[in-house]
């Protein structure tokens, strides 16, 4: 069997989401049918040599914009969405050691 | 007396004459914001006190309207409809708000959607299933479904959504209203929650072509926050919208569109493709010609998977931001991965989690290049299709969806391998080639309301908005509000 419940969870692991029994089995129930339709990608003929769209425009140029000095946020608007913080010092979660 | 039901046009006459007051304006959208929040649960906040806007010139000034809960509204309460960002108030506010906001409208409410934009339902917005309000037991479609909801409702003349695969043009589609997004980057899409962002647009929900001129030449213009947009200041779209189509040429996907194609139709789906054909007669005699055209039937298969392979693989990566570190609430856990994973876990939704296994597969080394890269070079041979097309074309006209707006408790959104997939998803072409596409009603089936898409090349924005609202003029839709009716 190529999708399993194991490879499902796995491929959720990878970005940092579990998933309980009712999660795992809505997705591993539909992977047949997902597959089959990625399937349909391959049908076309002759694509090797097709350049990748990888944006919409392709007519596009960027521009760097200029070297200009800018007002930055107030630390005041940014430290709404904190919940903790000393002042002016955020509480992060412990990483090194 | 009623003024919500008007559209911009009649508002700004009407203000500009002293006839009404923006403070009446909003007073009347607040009222009907609650009752629509009751009947369809279409709202994540509505404003407690509306800044009030002097009127101008400005053709927005003092004109209430809504904004989908995916752009960044400062000081405003600004979630995706997702858990992940329930509490979460931007510091700044999206340039295409802002850009509305300097001409005078008013905010009045923020709009609920499919969780970051990531499905067609209205149903998994994390404050609940937004409902129809021609049927309440009906969906309104997504991801823009509490805007749709609220400008068929009559809350306001216009709402912002944004459209990765249809997810403006398909609700106005199921609620009887206008939905039109531009060429790719003609607005800044700086400050609007990213989903796949080669495939993102913003743009707008009205009830009028002229009106969707009016908005998004106010929400338009190149902005130094976002790379991929572009300068579009010599582009007036309202003002060169004079309903002349005289000699233009638009086509249908025949192979997509007529019934010898299907078998076993149910009459719901024979009376939508009946009343896309009336319609194009409609146009032909107003001088359109219209042609059925075939195309390569394994190309237009690959659509849906393209576009699944495609935004499932970018909004994987899009939204590994979405830790709970930096915004949202912090998850528990012995370390920062137990944290990231338990908030993630916690924050999302089973529907939008199904998407992100399906981009993860995608992304993985083994699956890359015969999924994700070979999608990438689909896209490309659909859209050099189309172009070569809007060689010869003015644009391409197509029915949206395969009916009217399904019951809620018996909802579409899970994958499909039916044969009318093609059908149902041919607005993701409008994504993929970054093409200005707008929708806007064209009858009626059981009571409810059915719409039909214009999509054009790319820069041709008044050309597209030029033939719909002939085929407007001609039809007795424009400016209608949603009459409830229970079946």
């Amino acid at each position: 069997m190529k999708f399993t419940k194991e490879l499902v969870d796995n491929l959720a692991d990878k970005l940092l989401i579990g998933l309980t029994e009712e999660e795992n089995k809505l997705v591993l129930d539909e992977f047949d049918i997902i597959d089959q339709n990625m399937e349909l990608i391959t049908k076309i003929p002759d694509i090797d040599d097709v350049e990748p769209m990888t944006h919409t425009l392709d007519d596009f140029e960027y521009e760097l914009r200029s070297d200009e000095k800018e007002e930055s946020i107030p630390i005041e608007k940014l430290l709404q969405n904190c919940k903790s913080h000393e002042g002016r010092e955020i509480e992060v979660p412990k990483i090194v050691g | 007396m009623m003024y919500m039901n008007k559209t911009i046009e009649e508002l700004h006459d009407l203000l500009i004459n002293d006839k009404v007051t923006p403070e009446e304006l909003v007073d009347e959208s607040l009222k009907l914001s609650k009752e629509v929040q009751d009947k369809c649960n279409a709202f994540v906040t509505i404003i407690d006190k509306p800044k009030i806007m002097p009127v101008s010139e400005n053709m927005l000034s003092g004109i209430p309207f809504g904004i989908k809960d995916n752009y960044s509204t400062e000081g405003i309460l600004s979630t995706g409809s997702s858990n992940t960002l329930k509490d979460y108030v931007p510091f700044y506010t999206a340039t295409a708000v802002q850009n509305l906001e300097k001409c005078g409208a008013i905010a009045i409410n923020k709009t609920a959607l499919d969780e970051f934009g990531m499905g067609g339902t209205g149903t998994t917005c994390h404050t609940g299933t937004v409902r129809n309000p021609w049927n309440l037991k009906r969906m309104c479609a997504g991801s823009s479904s509490g805007s749709a909801a609220a400008v068929a409702a009559g809350v306001y003349p216009f709402a912002l959504g944004s459209d990765t695969g249809d997810s403006i043009r398909k609700p106005a589609a199921y609620c009887g209203i206008v939905g039109y997004k531009p060429t790719y980057g003609m607005i800044s899409r700086y400050g609007l929650f990213p989903f796949a962002s080669s495939l993102d647009h913003c743009g707008c929900l009205t009830r009028s072509v002229k009106d969707a001129a009016i908005v998004v030449d106010a929400m338009k213009g190149i902005d130094k926050n976002d790379q991929t947009s572009w300068d579009s200041s010599n582009m007036h779209l309202y003002e060169s919208i004079d309903g002349k189509v005289k000699g233009k040429k638009l086509f249908y996907i025949k192979n997509v569109v007529d019934l010898d194609y299907y078998q076993n139709p149910t009459d719901e789906f024979v009376s939508h493709i009946n009343n896309f054909h009336k319609t194009i007669e409609i146009l032909e005699k107003c001088g359109v010609t219209v042609e059925g055209i075939e195309i390569d039937r394994n190309l237009l298969n690959a659509i849906p998977s393209v576009y699944v392979c495609l935004s499932c693989a970018e909004a994987t990566s899009n939204m590994s931001n979405l830790t709970g570190i930096i915004f949202g609430p912090r998850g528990n856990g012995e370390n920062i991965n137990e944290m990231m994973k338990d908030h993630r876990t916690k924050g999302f939704s089973p529907l939008i989690k199904r998407r992100f296994v399906i981009g993860s597969y995608i992304l993985q080394k083994e699956n890359q290049e015969k999924y994700f890269v070979n999608a990438q070079r689909v896209r490309r041979l659909i859209v050099d299709k189309m172009k070569e097309l809007f060689k010869t074309y003015d644009g391409l006209i197509m029915p949206v969806g395969t009916g009217i707006a399904p019951f809620l408790d018996n909802p579409k959104d899970s994958v499909s391998n039916d044969d009318v997939s093609v059908l149902e998803e041919h607005l993701q072409i409008g994504n993929f080639g970054g093409f200005p596409s707008i929708t806007i009603p064209d009858g009626f089936i059981d009571d409810m309301p059915v719409g039909i898409n214009i999509t054009g090349n790319c820069y041709d924005d008044i050309n597209v908005l030029n033939i719909a609202y002939a085929l407007e003029r001609e039809m007795p839709y424009k400016n209608q509000i949603a009459k409830e009716v229970e079946k």
